[in-house]
């Protein structure tokens, strides 16, 4: 299993769906590299040469966050927010959701499982 | 979708002239504003806003990190009036 930019380690997939393994990179940036370094995207994993490899990861940690680096960014960013008291901020705190989403209904994603409100009617009773 | 790059950041004129002018004055009164739209540029770092939430207004002191967003994010429009269940717990913080 070759490695890539650290710690990651892509199966015997083709090199296009490989990279997508790594936390940061999805399919249309993973075609892009490729086609920067001019690498068949078709190539497996496993078949690529060691400097086509090592290429690949110098020129994702040259250009991109990935991995940890990423996951840190992004928490700096929402404890920012939290910080200094913006709406986005508590939205996070509240774990709803931060997009102008409506809240009444759906929304389960943020809220999490529904919790049951005893004595609240229900859409039948109502009917 | 987010606004034009051309245009730059929205920023209400007479806003600006107000902080201006205190800045020459050093200091003085929070400024009353119901420009929420307007967008915190590096002029009003350490001034202080009153902002207008459709009721009253909350005060707001800008540090840096609040370059670049818009006055009204810091002055929330609705109450969240919590649930009261059985046991009476203060609102989810943290």
């Amino acid at each position: 299993m070759p490695r890539i930019a650290g710690t990651d380690i892509p199966a015997d997939k083709r090199i296009v769906v490989a990279l997508t393994y790594i936390y940061g990179i999805g399919r249309s940036l993973s075609q892009k590299i490729l086609k920067d370094l001019n690498i068949d995207e078709g190539i497996r994993a496993k078949d690529l040469h060691e400097d086509q490899l090592s290429s690949v990861g110098v020129y994702i940690e040259r250009n991109f966050s990935i991995e940890g680096h990423l996951r840190r960014q992004e928490t700096q960013n929402i404890s920012r927010l939290k910080s200094i008291g913006s709406y986005r901020g508590m939205r996070h705190r509240f774990g709803l959701p931060v997009r102008g989403q409506r809240t009444k209904t759906n929304a389960r994603t943020r809220k999490g499982r529904k919790k049951t409100v005893a004595g609240k009617k229900s859409v039948k009773e109502l009917g | 979708m987010s606004r034009s790059v051309k245009k730059g950041p929205y920023i209400d004129q007479k806003l600006l002239k107000k902080v201006l002018k205190q800045k020459d004055a050093k200091g003085g009164e929070p400024i009353r504003t119901w420009a929420r739209s307007c967008t915190i540029v590096p002029e009003f770092i350490s001034h202080t806003f009153m902002i207008h939430n459709g009721k009253g207004f909350q005060r707001l002191f800008v540090t840096d990190d609040m370059v670049g967003h818009k006055l009204g994010e810091f002055a929330p429009t609705r109450v969240f009036k919590s649930h009261g269940g059985v046991k009476k717990k203060g609102a989810p913080r943290g």
